[in-house]
C-alpha cells in the first residue's frame, strides 16, 4: 500500500495534464503489482479473462514498473521517468548487482513488477525473481532443457527475456519449452512445447503476452525447417493457434479479410521448397490495442544458395500484422524478396503516432537489416517512408514506394560461384535483434546499428571426387570509417539521421531512452553508457564486468529511480567478431581475431543496476 | 545419437529440398535397353570395377528398375583433372550418360531428385571421450584436426584458425590413396580427430568400433554459412532431361531399396534439419 501511494504520487507529479489517466492507470497497475506477496490472493484477483488484458495495458503505463519486454505494447522503451537527467547523469552510481550464473551471452533485459525485479539468463536459462527492497532471491527456476539444443543453436545461447501477465511470468526455455511461472512462488503453472531442437529449431525471443494470448516465436533450421508465430491460452498453455510463415493460405491464416495476394506462400517457390522456407519468427513482437493488431518480422528463406529457391520466397522477411486471437493475417510487407544476402526481416517493429500533411498516422517504424528504416501505416500495411540508416548501405540504391521493392543494385547480387566484393551490410544487417527506442521528447528514434560490410562468394557447390563442398565464403569486415557499429538518432519526419556515434563494434544491445532527456545503452567493450538524447553527446559511462549485448530498462523502487542492465558478451556479434572477423586485407586465417574483443572483455553474466 | 540420424521421416525432408521434376526435352543418346553408367574402377567405397561398390549396386538397382542393363564406363575420378575432368572424358563424352553420386546443387548438368542426405562428421577414438558437437566446440582447440583439402571441413578450421595446428588429406585427389586413411591416422593417434564426408568412411567403420562419428552441424556463427550436410543425387548431361525424368522416377519408387543398399555401405542418413543451425 505504501507503494501504491508513492506511485500515485509520482505519477501526479511528472505527468501534468495527464494527472487524471495516470492516476486510474497507477491505481489499476499498483494494485496487480503485488503478485510476489500472496500468490493466492493474486491468482484469484487476475484470473479474469478480459480484465487482465486492460489490467497489462494500464500496468504498463506505469513508468515506476517495467512490465512487458520492450516496456509497452508499442515497443518504445521509453521511460517517463525523470530523476535521472542530462544535469546529474554523472553522479550515477553501480546501486546492486548479481551474477546470472550464466556464461554465454545475454541479450534480454529484467522486468519489475511491484517489488520485485525477474530476469532470465542465457542457456541453462536460470530465472529469477529477486526482491526489490533486500536483494534476496525470492525464487529462482531452471528448467529441464534438451542438451540438444545447444548443437543446433545458431548464435550463442541467448535469451531475450521473460514476460508477466495474470500473475505469471512466462519464460521461453532455448529447447523450445514456454513455461508459465507463478511469479509469486516460482511454480510450474503450465508448460508448452513450442519446437523441436532435433528438427533444428530452438527459441531465444520473449514472450508477449496479448489478452489472453501468449506469442512466441520460433529459431532455427536454416533448412529442414518452416518458421511459424504460435499463440497460446494463457491460461492454460494450450496453442490455440500456429501461423505459418509459408505454404498455403490455410498454413499462414490468411483468410478473406487479407489485403495481399493469395496462395503466394506456396506460388513464389518453386516446387514444394516452401516446406522448407525458413521465415523464422525469432524477433520482437508489438501490439496496437486500437486496431487489435499484431506486429512481427519473418526470418531469412530457407536454404543458402538463393539460386536454388527462385522466386519471391513470401513470406520471408515479412512484416506481418495479424489478430493476435486468432492469428489471422490482414496484411503483410515483404522487404527484401528472394533475399541473397541474409537480411532476416525479424528486427522490432516501433508503434508510433506521426503528423504526415496535417494529419495523424499511426504508423509503424521498422530498422530492418537490410539497412534500410522503413515507415508502414500499420492500418494497411502501406508504405510510408524508406530511407537507408547507414549511408554506406549499396545493395539497393533505394526502395520503390509504390511497389515496396528494393531498387537493387546489380553489381551487389549474390550469385552463384561469383565472389562479389564489398556488399553493405554485411549479413549481420546494419542492425540486428537489438531494439531501439523511440523518444517522444526529441521526437527521434535512438538506433544500435551495426557498421560491417563483407564479400559474398554465393553457392556453388561442387564436387571433388568423393567430397562435396561449397564455394561459399561470407567475410565481413568493419564498414567505411573503420568502425564496426554506431548509435544513431533518426528523425521519422524524414528519415534522415541527425547524429551518429561511433561504436568500435557493432552497438548489439538495445537502448533506452528517458523523460530525463538521457538515453542508455551498453557495448560490447564493456561499457555502460548514457548520452544526451538530443544531441549524442556522452554524458557517464561505467565498465562493466563483460561486453554488453542486452537492453538497459529503468525503474523506481521505495521512490528512487534505477537503471538496470545485463552484461555478459557473445550472441552473433560476439562469436562471429570474436573469432572470425577479420581486416579486409588480412586473408583467411592469416588474424586470430579473437584477440580483437578480448582484448576488451570476457565471457561472464552480471545483472547491473545503477542509481543517483 | 539414434536420435540424429535418419529415421523414416528423412526421405520426405530430402524430397522436400528438390526442385520440380524438370521438363522433357532431348531424347538421351541411350543405347535401348541399356543403362551406361559412369564409375571409377578403383575407388572404394564408392566405385570398383569388381561392381563392390555402392554406386555400382545403387546402379544396378536403377537398371533393374529401369528394366535395362547396366554397363559402366570406367574412368578415374582422381586424374590430372579431378572429377571434371573424368565428365568431360565419360558423360560429357557421351561415351556413357550417368553418373550415380554427385551433390544436388552442383551446376553444369541435369540432376535427379537427391536420394540422399549425409553430412561430414567428425571420427575420434572412442576412449578419448571429447565433447565435440560442432566446429565451435572449445575442445577442438587443443586437438590435432585431420581433414579432406578443398572440402567444407578446410573452410571452417580456416575460419576458426584452427588450420595451423591441423593435417591435411587429399584422399579425393590421389588415384591411389583409401578413404580409410584418414581413420588409421586416428587410430594410430598421428591425428586427435578427423573430420571428413561420412560415405567415404562408413563403409570402413564397420570393423573398426572403437571409433565415434559425430555429425557437423551446419553453422553460421562466424557470419559466414557453413553448410556440412549435402543432399546427393544422379547426374545427366545437362541437355538430358528425359534420363534425368526417368531416374525421378525410379527414385521415387525404389527409394527404400536405395536406403538399403547406402546403409549396407554405412552410409549414415541424415535428415537435412538433423545438422540445420539457426
Amino acid at each position: 500500500m505504501k507503494r501504491q501511494a508513492l506511485a500515485v504520487a509520482l505519477v501526479a507529479a511528472l505527468s501534468g495534464s495527464a494527472l487524471v489517466g495516470g492516476f486510474a492507470v497507477t491505481r489499476a497497475g499498483a494494485h496487480q503489482a503485488q503478485p510476489a506477496q500472496s500468490s493466492a490472493q493474486t491468482v484469484a484477483q487476475t484470473r479474469t479473462g478480459t480484465h487482465s488484458q486492460l489490467s497489462l495495458a494500464a500496468l504498463s503505463e506505469d513508468p515506476n514498473q517495467w512490465v512487458m519486454p520492450s516496456l509497452n505494447y508499442a515497443n518504445t522503451r521509453h521511460s517517463t521517468l525523470t530523476q535521472i537527467t542530462t544535469q546529474n547523469v554523472s553522479g550515477l552510481k553501480a546501486a546492486w548487482t548479481m551474477s546470472t550464473g550464466a556464461t554465454r551471452g545475454h541479450e534480454g533485459q529484467p522486468l519489475v513488477i511491484g517489488d520485485t525485479l525477474y530476469f532470465e539468463s542465457a542457456y541453462p536459462n536460470h530465472i529469477f525473481a529477486v526482491d526489490l527492497g533486500d536483494y534476496h532471491i525470492r525464487w529462482q527456476y531452471t528448467p529441464k532443457e534438451d542438451p540438444f539444443a545447444v548443437s543446433v543453436a545458431c548464435c550463442d545461447l541467448v535469451n531475450r527475456g521473460v514476460a508477466y501477465a495474470d500473475g505469471k511470468i512466462i519464460a521461453a526455455a532455448l529447447d523450445g519449452q514456454i513455461l508459465a511461472l507463478d511469479a509469486a512462488t516460482g511454480r510450474v503453472v503450465w508448460n508448452f512445447k513450442n519446437d523441436d531442437p532435433e528438427r533444428g529449431q530452438t527459441t531465444t525471443a520473449a514472450p508477449l503476452v496479448v489478452g489472453n494470448r501468449v506469442i512466441v516465436g520460433v529459431s532455427g533450421g536454416e533448412f529442414g525447417v518452416r518458421g511459424y508465430l504460435t499463440g497460446l491460452d494463457l491460461a492454460t498453455g494450450h496453442m490455440v493457434w500456429r501461423a505459418f510463415s509459408e505454404g498455403p493460405d490455410s498454413d499462414v491464416l490468411i483468410g478473406s479479410n487479407f489485403s495481399g495476394p493469395h496462395n503466394a506462400g506456396v506460388s513464389t517457390w518453386q516446387g514444394d521448397q516452401w516446406k522448407v522456407g525458413g521465415g523464422t519468427t525469432w524477433g520482437w513482437y508489438s501490439y496496437d490495442p486500437k486496431l487489435d493488431l499484431l506486429y512481427y518480422g519473418t526470418g531469412n528463406p530457407g536454404t543458402w544458395n538463393p539460386s536454388q529457391r527462385p522466386g519471391d520466397n513470401k513470406w520471408s522477411m515479412t512484416i506481418f500484422a495479424r489478430k493476435p486471437e486468432t492469428g489471422a493475417a490482414v496484411w503483410a510487407f515483404q522487404m527484401t524478396p528472394h533475399d541473397k544476402w541474409d537480411y532476416d526481416g525479424i528486427n522490432e517493429m516501433i508503434l508510433v503516432d506521426v503528423q504526415r500533411n496535417g494529419e495523424t498516422v499511426p504508423v509503424l517504424v521498422h530498422f530492418d537489416r537490410n539497412g534500410f528504416g522503413y515507415e508502414l501505416d500499420r492500418r494497411n500495411g502501406k508504405l510510408l517512408l524508406a530511407t537507408k540508416f547507414d549511408p554506406s548501405v549499396n545493395w539497393a540504391s533505394g526502395i520503390d514506394m509504390a511497389t515496396g521493392r528494393p531498387i537493387l543494385n546489380p553489381a551487389k547480387a549474390t550469385m552463384a560461384g561469383v565472389n562479389v566484393h564489398n556488399i553493405c551490410p554485411a549479413a549481420m544487417g546494419n542492425k540486428d535483434q537489438q531494439p531501439a527506442s523511440y523518444d517522444p521528447q526529441t521526437g527521434y528514434f535512438i538506433v544500435p546499428t551495426n557498421h560491417n560490410c563483407m564479400d559474398y562468394k554465393a553457392f556453388s557447390v561442387k564436387y571433388k571426387s568423393g567430397f562435396p563442398f561449397v564455394g561459399a565464403i561470407v567475410k565481413m569486415y568493419p564498414g567505411p570509417g573503420g568502425n564496426r557499429g554506431a548509435v544513431i538518432a533518426w528523425d521519422p519526419a524524414d528519415g534522415h539521421i541527425v547524429w551518429t556515434d561511433k561504436e568500435r563494434f557493432p552497438a548489439w544491445g538495445g537502448v533506452l531512452t528517458t523523460d530525463g532527456g538521457v538515453a542508455f545503452y551498453g557495448t560490447m567493450d564493456g561499457w555502460f553508457k548514457a548520452i544526451d538524447t538530443k544531441t549524442g553527446a556522452p554524458l557517464w559511462k561505467f565498465k562493466v564486468p563483460s561486453g554488453i549485448i542486452a537492453n538497459p530498462m529503468t525503474y523506481t523502487h521505495d521512490g528512487k529511480q534505477y537503471v538496470a542492465i545485463l552484461s555478459g558478451v557473445g550472441g552473433w556479434a560476439g562469436i562471429g567478431l570474436a573469432a572470425g572477423l577479420t581486416e579486409p586485407t588480412a586473408g583467411l586465417g592469416a588474424v586470430n581475431a579473437a584477440s580483437d574483443l578480448s582484448q576488451y572483455t570476457t565471457l561472464g553474466g552480471d545483472l547491473l543496476v545503477f542509481s543517483l | 545419437m539414434s536420435g540424429r540420424f535418419a529415421r523414416s521421416g528423412w526421405l520426405a525432408a530430402a524430397l522436400a529440398l528438390t526442385l520440380a521434376a524438370p521438363p522433357s526435352g532431348a531424347a538421351s543418346g541411350v543405347q535401348q535397353g541399356v543403362l551406361r553408367v559412369c564409375a571409377d574402377p578403383d575407388y572404394m567405397p564408392f566405385s570398383a570395377r569388381s561392381g563392390d561398390g555402392f554406386e555400382n549396386h545403387v546402379a544396378l538397382a536403377v537398371g533393374h528398375a529401369l528394366g535395362e542393363r547396366v554397363r559402366f564406363t570406367w574412368d578415374t575420378e582422381r586424374g590430372r583433372g579431378g572429377f571434371d575432368g573424368f565428365l568431360r572424358e565419360t558423360l560429357r563424352a557421351k561415351r556413357c550418360d550417368v553418373v550415380m553420386d554427385v551433390p544436388y546443387a552442383i551446376d553444369g548438368l541435369a540432376v535427379t531428385h537427391p536420394y540422399y542426405v549425409s553430412s561430414y562428421v567428425f571420427v575420434y577414438p572412442r576412449a578419448k571421450h571429447y565433447d565435440i558437437t560442432s566446429m565451435d566446440s572449445p575442445e577442438l582447440r587443443g586437438l590435432r584436426i585431420g581433414f579432406e583439402t578443398d572440402t567444407p571441413a578446410e573452410t571452417g578450421l580456416k575460419l576458426r584458425t584452427l588450420i595451423t595446428h591441423a593435417k591435411p588429406f587429399e584422399i579425393g585427389d590421389d588415384p591411389g590413396a583409401s578413404p580409410a586413411e584418414i581413420l588409421d591416422a586416428v587410430e594410430q593417434g598421428r591425428i586427435d580427430v578427423a573430420v571428413t564426408w561420412e560415405p567415404s568412411i562408413g563403409y570402413f567403420l564397420r570393423s573398426r568400433h572403437n571409433l565415434v562419428v559425430v555429425a557437423v552441424p551446419n553453422a553460421r556463427s562466424q557470419g559466414s554459412p557453413e553448410q556440412y550436410a549435402f543432399p546427393m543425387a544422379m547426374a545427366t548431361r545437362p541437355d538430358d532431361h528425359t534420363l534425368a525424368a526417368r531416374l525421378d522416377e525410379v527414385i521415387a519408387s525404389h527409394q527404400s531399396e536405395l536406403t538399403g543398399i547406402l546403409a549396407a555401405y554405412g552410409v549414415r542418413l541424415y535428415r537435412p534439419s538433423d545438422v540445420a543451425s539457426r
